[in-house]
C-alpha cells in the first residue's frame, strides 16, 4: 500500500509541468453581486496572525486579511481543486515566505503562496488526507520544512515541504490502522521530538523522529517506538500543552481526557453533558481548556489539580478508573443567536499567537461563508465560577456580508441589461457561453431569458467611465425568450466543430426544454421536451461519430437520463433513462457506435448509439477499465459534469492546448493551389485561433450560484492580433502575388517567430478570399440563407472592431492611473483609454491550471493596509488602476510585461488609438463563406489622419511603456509598489513573442539599475547555487578574490537578445 | 414513489401554480423533511449498522477472540494451485498454497511464518469508511429538525462518500506494477520462502478473496522481442514485462484462484442498497427543489 502511495505520488510529480504558466495570460473577473458559495471545511491563522485561509467543500481555498484589532476582509479566492478540501496547513516557517499547503478529498495537495495566490507546487496520491502538520526540522544549520500527513490510510507520510514528494513513512507494527488524529511535541531537554497519534481505533502511537531519521532519504519505513491502547474510539482530536509541555489533551465524541504526556497515564476524563458531541480542543493556558462542539459551542474548562504539573496533587487520580467529576466551567462561547441556516456543522480551531499582540483566538467557519473570532481573555470573569459568563463574538463577517458592504457594488457582466423595475437586484446569470469567433457572450438568465452582447462592449461598461455610462441599455444586445424558467445551459455547437451550422445555439431549462435557437435571426427553431427532470448539461459528440450523431447534441438531465438530440432531423434520436444515480461523466467510443455513461456511484452503462440498446451494465474494475479504454482512443472526448471545478480546470487545460495546436498545426509549404487543398478543419482552427485574444469564461463554484465571469487575456494573441491587421491594413482587398511576395520577404528577412504566424495567417486570410471567388456559385442554399440575413440585419448587432475593442478595455485596466496628469490626459483624449470605476479584480494563473482570482473586497484590505503604511486614510478613487501593483510581486511581474509590451506594439501601429470612426466597424478583412456580416461592397480607405497627430499618439504610447518601465517604483513609492520578480523576467528574456521578449528585457534592466550595487550582488548571491558548474572552471584567478562587480556585469551578458533564433 | 414521479412531471406546467397547490407542495416538502427523512436516516442506520457487524471490529487487547474463517482457493478446472488462507476480521493469519509445476510435476508448498500475519487493507478501509458513514448518520438523529434540503442533500453528499468509497475499495483492487509485486513484502511472508520465478498477490475483488500467482522467466538480454514494460494493473496477463535490478523478466504464466466470502457479499449488497435509498431521498428533495428556487419574472 505504502510503495504504491509513493509511486503514484513520484509519477504524478513527474508529470507536472503545465504550459498554462508559459504563456502570459491576465484574468479580470467579473464577480457579481452575489458572493460565491463558500461553505468551510477547514480553516487555518497564519502565524503572524494577518491571514485566516480558508477551504470549502466546492474545492475553493479563501484568502481573509485580517487586522491586529481583529477585522477581517475576504482578499483572494485560490481555485484548483477540484472536490472538498480536506485539510489546510502552514509549509513554512519564515515570515517572509508564507506558505501554505492544502489537501483535497481527492487526494490532490497543492503548495500556495499566500500573499498572491500563486501554486508553487503540486501533486496528487492515491488517498485522502484528513490532516497535515507542518514540521520544522535543523540539519546543521540548514532548517528543512517537513509535512506529516495523515487520512484514509494506515500510515504517517512524511513530505518535504518545498517539494511535496514524499520521504518516508510512519507505520505501525502492533494493529496497523487510520490514524484519527495527530500531534508534534517538541523537547527542549532531548534533541528529539516525539509524534503522537491515535488510530481510529483508539490506539495512541509514539514515533520518536530524531536527527537520523530526518537524515533518512530511503524508503525505510520507521515502526513506532509504543502503542497503548487508550479506549479512546471516535478520538477528535489531540493536542499537546505548549505551556507546561507535560500533558496532552484528546477530545472524543463523548468525552474528552487529559493525558500525561511522559507515560501517557490518564490524568482526568470528562464526560460530555446531555448530548453534545464534541469535535475538538485545545489548551489555552496551563490549567485551561476549550472544547467546542459540533454545532458550534465551544466551552472554556478549568483542569483539576490532578492535571496540573504545578500542582501537588498532580497525578494523583492516575490508576482511578472512575470518570471524574465535571471540571468548573470558565466560559462558555455560544453558537450566535441570529444564526442563519447553516447546511453542515461549523469548523472551529483555537490558534495562539506567539508574537505581537499576543492573540488567543478562537475561529469558527461555517456553511454561509462566514468568519466568526472570539478573542480568549487570559483573565477568568469576576463572577463566581459557578454560572460560566458567556464570551461576546469579537468580530463576524461573511464573504456575502463583506461583498453588499461594497460601494460600488461588485459589477456581474451583463448587470446594465438586467434591472428589474421596482427591484435592485438584478436578474442572475445562470448559464454563459462565449463565442470568440463574433466576441459574442451568450448569457442565459433565471427568468428564462437569454442575452446576446458583445463581450468587449458590456465589460466596458462595467469596468470603465466614459460617455457610454450616459446611455440605457448600451450596448446593443439582443435578447431571446422561449424558456419558461431558469436556463441551465448554453452551447454553442459551431465552435467546437465547424460541422454545426454557425447560426444555431443550444440552450437548456429547468423547464424540461432543450431549445434550438437561430442567433442571426433571434428566431427559435425547435422545442425538444424529451427529458423528465432540469437539463444540467450540453455536449457536443465526437467527430468520428456516425453522420447521424454527428447532427446531434447530446443532453443530460437530472432524472439521470442522457439523449442524443439531432439539430438537423429535429428529433430526439436516443433517449437513455434508466440509470439510478446522477450521470458524472459521458464518454465516447465512436468506432463501436457506443456512448459511454459513468455514473456516480461508479457504475458504467454503454449504449449503442444507433439502436439506443443497453449494451452493458458494469461496476467495479470493469468500469474504470471502460472508461480509461475510451480516453485511450479520443482524449478530448471527456466532460466530467458532476463539479463545476472541475469543468473550469478542463476548460482551462483544454483552452491553452487549443491555443497551442493551433498555433503548431498552421503550417503551409505552398501557395494558391495547395491553400485550396486544405481542408474543413484548418478553416476552424484559424477562426478560433484568431480570436484567442480575449476569452470569457462563465465560472461558478457551487452548482447553485449564478454565473461569475473572467476575461482571460492572452497578451501573446492580442499583439499577434494587432500586428496582423496591421499588416492587413494597405491593401485589405486585393489580394496580390506582390503583397505575398512582401510577407514573404519580410518573413525571410525578420524570421522572428511572430512574423511567421502573420505571414500565415496572412495566407490564411488569402486561402479563404480565393475559395471564395471561386467557389461563388455556392448551392442555391447559401445563397438564399443569405438573402435571408439581409433581411434581418436591422435585427444585428453592432458592428465593432473586436481587437481594438479588446485592446482598449486592457489598456484602461493596466494603466497606473493617476501618477502622472499630462500622460492621464494623453491616455484618455488621445489614445482613448477610459479609466476604471473601482479597482479591478485581476487574477493570477499559476502552474497545472491553478488560479488566484481577487476577491472585489481586495480593494479594502488594500486601502488598510496603505493607510498603515502612509499613515493616512485614501480614497478608492486614490488606488484606481495603480493599487494592483502594490499587491505582489509576481503581478506586479505580468502586469508590467503585458503593459509595456502593448503599449511597443501600439506604438509600431498607424492610427493606434481608441477612438474615432475605425473602431466603430469589423475590422477590414475579407468576410469568409456564411458569416453574418452582409460582403463589403468597397473596404473603406484606411484613415490615416495627419502626420502630426499620428506622430502625438506615438508619443503617448512611447510615455506610458517608459512610465510603466522605469518611473513607477518612484512614483508610487516603495510602500505601494511590489517590484517584479527578477526570476520570472529572466525567464522571459527568450520568450517566443519578441514584444513580450523586448518588454521582459527592458523591465529586467530596469529593475537590475534600481536595486543597485547591493541588490545585485544579493541576487547573484541568491542565485550562484543553481548555476551550472562550468562557470566555477573557466572563471579568473582573480574572481577568487571578490565577486566581480555587477554592474559591469551586465554588460557582459553573453546571450544578446537574438531575434532570428526561433525557439519552441 | 409513484406520487413523487408524478409531482415530477407536473413542475413545468408549474409557473402558473395556484395558491393552494403551492400550499400543498409546501405542506409535502414539510412532511418530507420532518417525517420521510428521518424514517431513511433509520432505515439507512439499520442497513449500515448491519454491515458494519460483517466487518467485526477488534477491540483493542482481544484481537484474538475474532471468529477464524477457513477459505479454500482453488478451481475445478485446474488443480495446480490451491490455498487454504485463515481470515480473522481483516488479517489473513495463516496461509497454506499448494503448486504444482506444469513441468517437472513438482508439488511446492508454502505457508505464512510464525506469528506473520497478512492485513486486508481493503478491508480495514471498508470498514473504516462504513463506521464514517455511521458516525455522519448518528449526529442526526430523530429529534434534529432538517430546516432545508439542501442541508439533508449536504448530510446524504457526506454519506454516500463514505459509501462509495467503503464499496469501491472492495470493488476495485489496487492495481500494481510488476517490480512492485516482486518487492512486496508479502512475498518475504511465506516460508519456505518463495522462489525467484514466482510472484504472490492476493487481493479482495468483489466478494471475492483472489490468489494470483505469476510465473516468471529472466529474458534473454539478446531477445529479439520487443522490451515493453507493462504497467500498472491488477491482473497481468502472460507475456507481461517488466524490469528490476538492471534484468529484464517476462510472466510466463498465470495462474488465478478465488473463493467467495459470503459476508464480504452481504456487506457489498448492504452498501448498494444504502447508497440507492440516499439517492433516492436527494431525489425527492430534487423535486421540491425547482419549486423553492422558483421566482415569478
Amino acid at each position: 500500500m505504502c510503495t504504491r502511495l509513493l509511486q503514484q505520488c513520484r509519477t504524478c510529480h513527474r508529470s507536472t509541468e503545465n504550459m498554462s504558466g508559459n504563456s502570459l495570460v491576465l484574468p479580470i473577473v467579473l464577480w457579481g453581486r452575489t458572493a460565491p458559495t463558500h461553505c468551510i471545511s477547514s480553516l487555518l491563522v497564519m502565524d503572524d496572525f494577518t491571514c485566516i485561509i480558508t477551504g470549502c467543500h466546492d474545492g475553493q481555498i479563501c484568502i481573509w486579511d485580517m487586522t491586529p484589532d481583529l477585522e477581517i476582509s475576504p482578499r483572494a479566492m485560490l481555485f484548483g481543486h477540484t472536490a472538498s478540501i480536506t485539510c489546510l496547513a502552514k509549509a513554512s516557517s519564515c515570515s517572509d515566505k508564507q506558505y501554505i499547503v492544502s489537501a483535497s478529498e481527492s487526494g490532490e495537495m497543492c503548495l500556495w503562496d499566500v500573499s498572491d495566490g500563486r501554486c508553487i507546487e503540486f501533486t496528487k496520491l492515491a488517498c485522502a488526507h484528513t490532516g497535515i502538520q507542518f514540521y520544522q526540522f535543523t540539519l546543521g544549520t540548514q532548517r528543512e520544512g517537513r509535512l506529516l500527513c495523515y487520512g484514509h490510510y494506515p500510515e504517517i507520510l512524511v513530505l518535504d515541504a518545498t517539494s511535496l514528494e514524499v520521504l518516508y513513512s510512519l507505520v505501525s507494527k502492533i494493529s496497523p490502522d487510520w490514524i484519527s488524529s495527530m500531534s508534534i511535541i517538541r523537547s527542549h531537554r532531548t534533541q528529539e521530538d516525539t509524534v503522537v497519534a491515535v488510530s481510529v481505533t483508539g490506539i495512541l502511537k509514539v514515533w520518536i523522529i530524531t536527527q537520523e531519521a530526518n537524515r533518512m532519504q530511503d524508503l525505510d519505513p520507521l515502526f513506532e517506538e509504543e502503542s497503548k491502547p487508550i479506549y479512546c474510539g471516535g478520538c477528535q482530536s489531540i493536542s499537546f500543552c505548549t505551556f507546561t509541555q507535560l500533558s496532552l489533551l484528546v477530545v472524543c465524541s463523548k468525552y474528552w481526557r487529559v493525558f500525561d504526556a511522559g507515560d501517557y497515564s490518564l490524568l482526568c476524563s470528562v464526560p460530555s453533558e446531555s448530548d453534545q458531541a464534541w469535535t475538538g480542543g485545545d489548551f489555552i493556558a496551563a490549567d485551561k481548556v476549550i472544547i467546542w462542539t459540533e454545532d458550534g459551542c465551544s466551552y472554556i474548562y478549568k483542569l483539576p489539580a490532578s492535571c496540573l504539573p504545578a500542582s501537588e496533587h498532580f497525578r494523583t487520580d492516575v490508576g482511578k478508573t472512575a470518570e471524574g467529576s465535571i471540571p468548573p466551567l470558565v466560559y462558555s462561547i455560544a453558537d450566535r443567536t441570529d444564526k442563519q441556516l447553516l447546511i453542515c456543522p461549523p469548523v472551529t480551531r483555537f490558534f495562539y499567537g506567539r508574537r505581537e499582540p499576543f492573540h488567543k483566538l478562537l475561529v469558527q467557519g461555517d456553511s454561509a461563508g462566514r468568519l466568526s473570532l472570539w478573542s480568549i481573555p487570559d483573565t477568568s470573569p469576576l463572577q463566581p465560577l459557578s454560572t460560566a459568563a458567556e464570551l461576546q463574538v469579537s468580530s463576524t463577517t461573511s464573504l456575502q456580508d463583506a461583498f453588499d458592504k461594497l460601494s460600488p457594488l461588485s459589477a456581474g457582466i451583463i448587470d446594465q441589461l438586467s434591472v428589474i423595475p421596482g427591484s435592485d437586484e438584478p436578474i442572475k446569470v445562470t448559464a454563459s457561453v462565449y463565442i470568440p469567433s463574433q466576441g459574442r457572450l451568450v448569457c442565459g438568465r433565471e427568468d428564462g431569458s437569454i442575452v446576446l452582447v458583445p463581450a468587449t462592449q458590456t465589460a466596458i461598461v462595467q469596468l470603465l467611465q466614459g460617455e457610454h455610462m450616459l446611455r440605457r441599455g448600451w450596448p446593443p444586445h439582443r435578447t431571446l425568450r422561449g424558456h419558461r424558467n431558469k436556463v441551465t445551459c448554453l452551447l454553442y455547437p459551431h465552435q467546437v466543430s465547424p460541422r454545426y451550422d454557425q447560426r444555431s445555439l443550444v440552450s437548456g431549462g429547468v423547464d424540461f426544454s432543450v431549445i434550438i435557437w437561430d442567433i442571426f435571426t433571434g428566431e427559435m427553431k425547435h422545442i425538444f421536451c424529451v427529458h423528465g427532470g432540469e437539463i444540467t448539461q450540453l455536449l457536443v459528440p465526437p467527430e468520428n461519430c456516425s453522420t447521424r450523431v454527428q447532427h446531434c447534441v447530446c443532453s443530460v438531465a437530472s432524472d439521470h437520463s442522457v439523449g442524443l438530440l439531432s439539430l438537423r432531423e429535429r428529433k430526439c434520436i436516443m433517449l437513455a433513462s434508466r440509470h439510478l444515480f446522477p450521470i458524472q461523466v459521458i464518454k465516447w467510443r465512436p468506432c463501436d457506435d457506443y456512448l459511454v455513461v459513468g455514473c456516480s456511484d461508479g457504475s458504467v452503462y454503454v449504449w449503442q448509439m444507433d439502436t439506443g440498446a443497453l449494451d452493458r451494465c458494469v461496476m467495479g474494475i470493469t468500469a474504470v477499465e471502460i472508461l480509461n479504454a475510451c480516453d485511450e482512443v479520443v482524449p478530448a472526448a471527456v466532460d466530467a459534469l458532476s463539479h463545476p471545478a472541475v469543468n473550469l480546470k478542463q476548460a482551462m487545460t483544454r483552452r491553452s492546448l487549443a491555443a497551442l495546436k493551433n498555433m503548431a498545426t498552421h503550417k503551409l509549404q505552398t501557395l494558391a493551389t495547395n491553400l485550396l487543398a486544405a481542408d474543413n478543419a484548418d478553416k476552424g482552427n484559424l477562426q478560433k485561433y484568431s480570436n484567442t485574444s480575449l476569452v470569457v469564461q462563465a465560472m461558478k463554484t457551487n452548482l447553485t450560484d449564478p454565473d461569475m465571469h473572467v476575461l482571460f487575456f492572452d497578451v501573446e494573441s492580442v499583439i499577434i492580433q494587432l500586428l496582423t491587421e496591421e499588416a492587413q491594413r494597405p491593401n485589405p482587398t486585393v489580394v496580390s502575388p506582390e503583397t505575398l511576395q512582401k510577407a514573404q520577404g519580410a518573413a525571410d528577412k525578420g524570421g522572428s517567430y511572430l512574423a511567421n504566424k502573420i505571414f500565415k495567417q496572412v495566407k490564411e486570410t488569402m486561402k479563404e478570399t480565393i475559395k471564395e471567388h471561386l467557389l461563388d456559385e455556392d448551392d442555391e442554399e447559401e445563397d438564399e440563407l443569405r438573402r435571408r440575413e439581409e433581411k434581418s440585419k436591422s435585427l444585428s448587432l453592432l458592428e465593432y472592431n473586436l481587437t481594438m475593442d479588446t485592446a482598449k478595455l486592457f489598456m484602461s485596466c493596466l494603466h497606473a492611473w493617476g501618477l502622472n496628469g499630462p500622460l492621464d490626459e494623453v491616455c484618455l483624449s488621445r489614445l482613448g483609454m477610459l479609466k476604471p470605476h473601482c479597482p479591478i479584480s485581476f487574477g493570477l494563473i499559476s502552474r497545472g491550471g491553478h488560479m488566484s482570482l481577487m476577491l472585489p473586497t481586495f480593494k479594502e484590505s488594500l486601502l488598510r493596509q496603505l493607510a498603515q503604511s502612509t499613515g493616512r486614510k485614501l480614497s478608492l478613487s486614490e488606488i484606481v488602476g495603480k493599487g494592483t501593483y502594490g499587491v505582489s510581486r509576481a503581478v506586479t511581474t505580468q502586469h508590467l510585461l503585458s503593459v509595456i509590451s502593448l503599449a511597443n506594439t501600439l506604438m509600431g501601429m498607424t492610427n493606434a488609438t481608441f477612438v474615432g470612426e475605425h473602431m466603430k466597424k469589423a475590422p477590414v478583412r475579407p468576410p469568409r463563406p456564411g458569416t453574418p456580416e452582409t460582403p463589403k461592397k468597397t473596404a473603406a480607405a484606411p484613415q490615416v489622419s495627419s502626420p502630426a497627430v499620428q506622430g502625438q499618439i506615438k508619443q503617448g504610447w512611447s510615455q506610458l511603456a517608459a512610465m510603466h518601465c522605469v518611473m513607477l517604483p518612484d512614483l508610487l513609492g516603495l510602500d505601494k509598489f511590489r517590484p517584479p520578480l527578477l526570476e520570472m523576467l529572466a525567464r522571459r528574456w527568450q520568450d517566443r513573442c519578441l514584444e513580450v521578449r523586448e518588454a521582459a528585457q527592458a523591465l529586467l534592466l530596469a529593475e537590475l539599475r534600481r536595486i543597485g550595487q547591493s541588490g545585485r550582488k544579493d541576487t547573484i548571491d541568491l542565485w550562484a547555487p543553481y548555476l551550472p558548474q562550468y562557470v566555477d572552471q573557466v572563471s579568473s584567478p582573480g574572481a577568487s578574490t571578490d565577486p566581480a562587480p555587477p554592474a559591469p556585469l551586465l554588460n557582459r551578458f553573453p546571450w544578446k537578445p537574438r531575434p532570428s533564433v526561433q525557439r519552441r | 414513489m409513484l406520487n413523487q414521479q408524478r409531482s415530477l412531471s407536473e413542475i413545468p406546467k408549474m409557473s402558473g401554480a395556484s395558491q393552494a397547490e403551492r400550499a400543498v407542495l409546501e405542506e409535502e416538502f414539510n412532511w418530507l423533511l420532518k417525517e420521510e427523512v428521518h424514517a431513511v436516516l433509520k432505515q439507512l442506520q439499520d442497513i449500515l449498522k448491519e454491515a458494519s457487524r460483517r466487518f467485526s471490529m477488534p477491540t483493542p487487547g482481544l484481537e484474538s477472540q475474532l471468529k477464524q474463517e477457513n477459505f479454500i482457493l482453488g478451481s475445478s478446472t485446474m488443480d495446480q494451485v490451491k490455498g487454504v488462507l485463515t481470515l480473522q476480521g481483516e488479517a489473513l493469519t495463516q496461509a497454506d498454497i499448494t503448486l504444482k509445476t506444469a513441468k517437472s510435476n513438482q508439488v511446492m508448498h508454502f505457508a505464512f511464518r510464525e506469528e506473520k500475519q497478512w492485513k486486508l487493507q481493503q478491508i480495514q478501509d471498508a470498514r473504516n469508511h462504513v463506521n464514517q458513514a455511521l458516525h455522519l448518520l448518528s449526529s442526526r438523529d430523530e429529534s434534529y429538525r432538517f430546516k432545508t434540503g439542501a442541508e439533508v442533500n449536504k448530510l446524504m453528499d457526506a454519506v454516500m462518500l463514505q459509501l462509495t468509497r467503503a464499496r469501491n475499495r472492495l470493488t476495485t483492487p489496487a492495481s500494481m506494477t510488476l517490480p512492485e509485486l516482486a518487492t512486496s513484502s508479502l512475498m518475504k511472508m511465506f516460508s519456505p520462502p518463495m522462489p525467484g520465478d514466482i510472484m504472490v498477490n492476493l487481493y479482495i475483488n468483489l466478494s471475492k478473496l483472489c490468489l494470483t500467482i505469476y510465473h516468471i522467466h529472466a529474458m534473454q538480454p539478446n531477445t529479439t522481442k520487443n522490451f515493453r514494460p507493462s504497467g500498472s494493473s491488477v491482473l497481468h496477463n502472460p507475456g507481461a514485462m517488466f524490469e528490476m535490478n538492471n534484468a529484464k523478466f517476462e510472466v510466463s504464466h498465470m495462474q488465478k484462484v478465488e473463493c467467495v466470502v459470503p459476508w464480504l457479499n452481504d456487506t457489498l449488497v448492504f452498501f448498494t442498497i444504502s447508497l440507492q435509498l440516499c439517492q433516492q431521498l436527494k431525489d425527492k428533495i430534487a423535486v421540491f427543489s425547482s419549486f423553492w428556487n422558483y421566482r415569478p419574472f
